[in-house]
């Protein structure tokens, strides 16, 4: 695997994305490279492209054009189903938890992939199906400590808080062991105790299972504190890439987001 | 009240999970079951087995597959008396044709057909979604009844289109003669206390094994399938999968349930009877019982099944025998059933198995209030 | 090889006159269905409802109306009164069953109309009886020779069928104009677009559904009369509905257009099915299967039929 300039090594090269709905154009031409450990932010203005660009790296939209490789290996399109395999995790800007079930029963889905005993053993009941179901209940039981889950344990979902539930939803992806976890706005709409609290738990996601992390956030003062590395979109395309600090004196990212006249 | 978890305390994960959690409800269980095995089959007489136990037993098993296709997994369907239809004809045929068969591999083999059609028939569910799956089930529904109608090799060329099930089919023991000639039985093989003993094995175990998947990633699966197929397809479960999964084990129950039905109620191999309006009946019972509830399964094949017998009962008791014809019976719980079902998806959409659950959840706080 | 046989023997018969024929008067009786589909869209366009109370809704106008001639009222008289009739019904379900459950997901109120449906079928039969009736319309039955007409196409078609498409077509292009051109039509395709954000502009959501499930009242008994002059009434009616299904999947769910077209291909491949190739698969009557499988196989092709928009996912 080829080293990046500064010693980094990219864990997903993402290179000349085109989506577009019909006629529609939703990302043009999009290339950056996400390194392996770190905080990367997707940043931008409503209707920019960033949740389009998750999707295309987990495979639920397909690009028109342009690969993704990750790990080395590269894509023309990826498909859900192998980008969990290959350990892409995801949560959604609206929630996407399953609201039929509990707090449990969802943060277990997130191992299936683990999982392996066919529907007869688990009809059954006994055997593999048993000792998987236990093992990994120990393993999802680790994560609602970690997260602080403990009371809602055996809640349904549907009848969490706002907050609780972002919660949950991240504990799913986090029980899929992912390499790499893409978090679409994971504290919008959030308080501040909410928010701090969440943004504790990607930098320790981060820090201590060394999970690349990809976030699309709004709140420029978490993304800013928090992410090594920063990608900014407008219309649909890259207009800056650099660490927070660049980001900060980079002339076109000023213009998109605090306006600038046309009239010159 | 007499719900008290206090001081059940759970400690291990294997107990987490336990079918029964609480001491009180395992009790009652224990005792209900020993009561089904081993004093019912004494006391009972033909026309409870025949008119009350066993079909309410066939008919919570059909409602369970449904349930586990609709209610767990979100694939609606109006061809569960079809695939009843094709696990009747299949365990009348290799009775029929198979020298060592016995009953037992008959309802198996009953089930795997009826899965396998579930198979063909949920297909087109990979690509289409919700009120288009209705259509392709529609279409197993009708197709049984015109295939069993075109080929009578399945019905053996019976004439009148309608097979009496001879006893001898029901070989249900290993040296079956021998031993009811050492116990000096009849051999009435075909009495309605061992066809009561039959369903009631079946519907336990099947039961049983429904509790299992839905408590394990099987069911989990399917369940994700149902609430948000594309967060279902991210996080790694294989959707198309799952649902053909879901139509297997849907018709499996479905099927060994035609078969019950025509063994162990009926005593008749006869597809007119898996008609539509089956298939609508076991579609109510899993409403007005609860989506998604195994409990709400039996209960709502109880009702449904129960109601018109009760009405009748209710009539004669009240004004006489014979005082309220069939029409009206059958009317009356078209309009109660009708009712319940709106009633209950305003203000309980869980069904029957929703009440139970908030009522015994007040019984568990009681003297308190939620 | 036998079956590839016949296979190929029925396609060649396929294209001959009488194939013309069959296919022209399977198209027509295909409108039958498309009188029922009008009533499915409608209510599914502007409230997101799969509708299954339809098939009873219009056995139950069949039967009050027949009921009524058949208790020596005029028939008008009757035909006004059963008009009222359905209107209060489809009002009363609008207001009992599909407000309280406004916003539920669309299971539930699917559920809810089959709910409806076995409680219309049990006060159907209940209030007159469950026996089978005879209707007399006087819609000529007789089939007339499309040759008077068009002297190269020697062929039969009925009369009957021409009444119902005539029927149906008038339907289509009252509704057409209706959604197009007036207040309400307009209220009602945006409802239909998104019901939330039709009342936060000020359309009265409540008033606009009780319009549809009173027009739908009385598009089920147009569809009924014809039908119950075609089959004569008896529950089995509602089981005939069914075919409405296949239908509007053709047409696509939403659109009214579509429903004349969908009947049209369903009709049209019924009978080619019965006719050329139910030997084929070793029986008559696969006709009761065969409109399923045409649509099956049509939206495994086309998932939103043939006029139906389609939805990009969004999360």
């Amino acid at each position: 695997m080829a080293n990046g300039a500064n010693g980094k090594v990219p864990h997903m090269v993402i290179e000349g994305i085109d989506l577009s709905f019909g006629g529609a154009k939703a990302i043009t031409d999009i290339s950056f490279t996400v390194y392996k450990g770190e905080i990367c932010a997707v940043i931008g203005p409503n209707g920019a492209g960033k949740s389009s660009m998750l999707n295309v790296i987990n495979g639920v939209y397909t690009p028109q054009q342009g690969t993704i490789t990750y790990e080395g290996k590269k894509f023309a399109k990826m498909k859900s189903h192998s980008a969990a395999v290959m350990g892409i995790g995801r949560t959604f800007q609206n929630i996407a938890l399953f609201s039929g079930m509990t707090t449990v029963e969802n943060i277990m889905t997130g191992r299936n992939l683990m999982m392996k005993s066919t529907f007869i053993e688990n009809a059954l009941g006994v055997g593999r199906s048993r000792r998987e179901e236990l093992e990994h209940r120990e393993a999802v039981e680790e994560i609602i400590e970690f997260l602080g889950l403990q009371s809602i344990r055996k809640d349904h979902v549907s009848s969490l808080s706002y907050g609780l539930q972002k919660r949950v939803e991240l504990g799913r992806a986090l029980a899929a062991e992912p390499k790499m976890l893409l978090l679409d706005e994971p504290i919008a709409g959030m308080n501040l105790d909410e928010k701090l609290d969440m943004a504790c738990f990607i930098q320790e996601i981060n820090r201590n299972r060394g999970t690349t992390i990809v976030l699309i956030e709004h709140d420029m003062g978490v993304v800013m504190d928090i992410s090594d590395h920063v990608v900014v979109m407008d219309y649909g395309k890259k207009i800056g890439d650099g660490t927070p600090n660049e980001i900060k004196n980079n002339k076109d990212v000023i213009d998109a987001y605090l306006g600038v006249s046309h009239d010159n | 009240m007499y719900y008290r978890e206090t001081g059940q305390i759970v400690r291990s994960y294997v107990k987490d999970r336990s079918m029964v959690p609480l001491r009180e409800d395992r009790w009652i269980m224990a005792v209900f079951l020993a009561f089904m095995f081993l004093v019912v089959p004494f006391i009972g007489n033909d026309y409870w087995f025949s008119a009350i136990l066993i079909p309410m037993m066939v008919l919570s098993i059909a409602s369970l597959g449904l349930n586990i296709a609709s209610g767990y997994t979100g694939q609606l369907s109006l061809g569960s008396a079809g695939f009843m239809s094709f696990g009747a004809f299949t365990a009348y045929n290799f009775l029929l044709r198979v020298e060592w068969m016995n009953i037992w591999l008959a309802f198996l083999a009953a089930g795997i057909v009826a899965g396998l059609m579930g198979i063909v028939f949920g297909l087109p569910s990979l690509r289409i979604k919700g009120f288009y799956l209705l259509v392709s089930t529609l279409c197993a529904q009708f197709f049984h009844e015109w295939l069993f109608n075109a080929y009578p090799w399945f019905l053996n060329y019976a004439s009148s289109g309608v097979v009496h099930l001879p006893y001898f089919h029901y070989r249900f023991l290993p040296f079956q003669d021998q031993i009811f000639d050492m116990l000096g039985l009849a051999k009435e093989y075909n009495a309605y206390v061992w066809r009561y003993l039959i369903t009631l094995i079946v519907t336990v175990l099947l039961a049983l094994a429904a509790k299992n998947m839905v408590r394990s990633s099987t069911g989990r699966n399917w369940m994700a399938v149902r609430d948000m197929d594309i967060a279902a397809k991210v996080i790694g479960i294989p959707v198309g999968k799952t649902k053909l999964n879901a139509f297997f084990v849907s018709c499996f129950y479905c099927g060994v349930a035609g078969a019950m039905y025509s063994y162990c109620y009926i005593g008749n191999l006869d597809f007119m009877i898996y008609d539509l309006r089956r298939s609508f009946l076991v579609m109510f019972m899993i409403i007005l019982g609860g989506l998604g509830s195994i409990l709400g399964s039996f209960l709502g094949a109880i009702f449904v099944y129960g109601w018109p017998i009760f009405v009748t009962r209710f009539g004669d008791a009240v004004f006489g025998g014979g005082y309220l014809d069939t029409a009206f019976v059958e009317n009356n719980s078209k309009i109660v059933v009708g009712t319940i079902i709106v009633v209950l998806l305003i203000y309980q959409p869980l069904g029957f198995a929703g009440l139970w659950n908030s009522v015994k959840h007040r019984l568990r706080i009681w003297p308190f209030r939620t | 090889m036998e079956i590839l046989a016949s296979l190929v023997t029925a396609f060649a018969d396929l294209f001959s006159l009488f194939g013309l024929e069959v296919f022209v008067g399977g198209m027509l009786s295909g409108i039958m269905y498309s009188l029922v589909a009008i009533g499915f869209v409608l209510v599914y366009k502007s409230s997101g409802v799969f509708n299954f109370a339809q098939g009873t809704m219009l056995l139950f106008a069949a039967l009050t109306f027949v009921s009524l001639t058949e208790r020596q009222v005029n028939f008008w008289v009757a035909f006004a009164i059963t008009c009222v009739v359905m209107v209060i019904i489809g009002l009363i379900i609008e207001r009992t069953v599909m407000r309280p459950l406004a916003n539920q997901d669309l299971l539930s109120l699917f559920m809810a109309t089959v709910g409806v449906n076995y409680f219309l079928e049990g006060l159907a039969q209940g209030t007159w009886d469950s026996a089978v009736h005879g209707v007399e319309l006087g819609i000529p039955t007789d089939p007339v020779f499309v040759s008077e007409v068009i002297p190269w196409l020697d062929i039969l078609v009925s009369k009957f069928d021409g009444f119902a498409a005539a029927v149906a077509l008038g339907m289509v292009v009252g509704l057409y104009l209706f959604f197009q051109y007036t207040r309400t039509g307009l209220s009602l395709r945006a409802v239909s677009d998104d019901h939330m954000a039709s009342q936060a502009v000020g359309i009265p959501l409540a008033k606009i559904w009780a319009i549809v499930w009173a027009v739908t009242g009385i598009i089920c008994f147009i569809a009924g009369l014809i039908w119950a002059d075609r089959l004569s009434v008896s529950f089995t009616l509602t089981w005939a509905v069914l075919k409405g299904l296949p239908v509007i999947l053709i047409g696509g769910l939403t659109s009214i257009p579509g429903c004349l077209v969908g009947g049209l291909i369903i009709g049209a491949s019924e009978k080619i099915g019965e006719i050329f190739f139910a030997d084929v698969f070793g029986g008559q009557g696969i006709e009761h299967w065969w409109a399923y499988l045409t649509a099956l196989v049509f939206i495994l092709i086309r998932p939103t039929g043939i006029f139906g928009e389609r939805d990009i996912e969004r999360i």
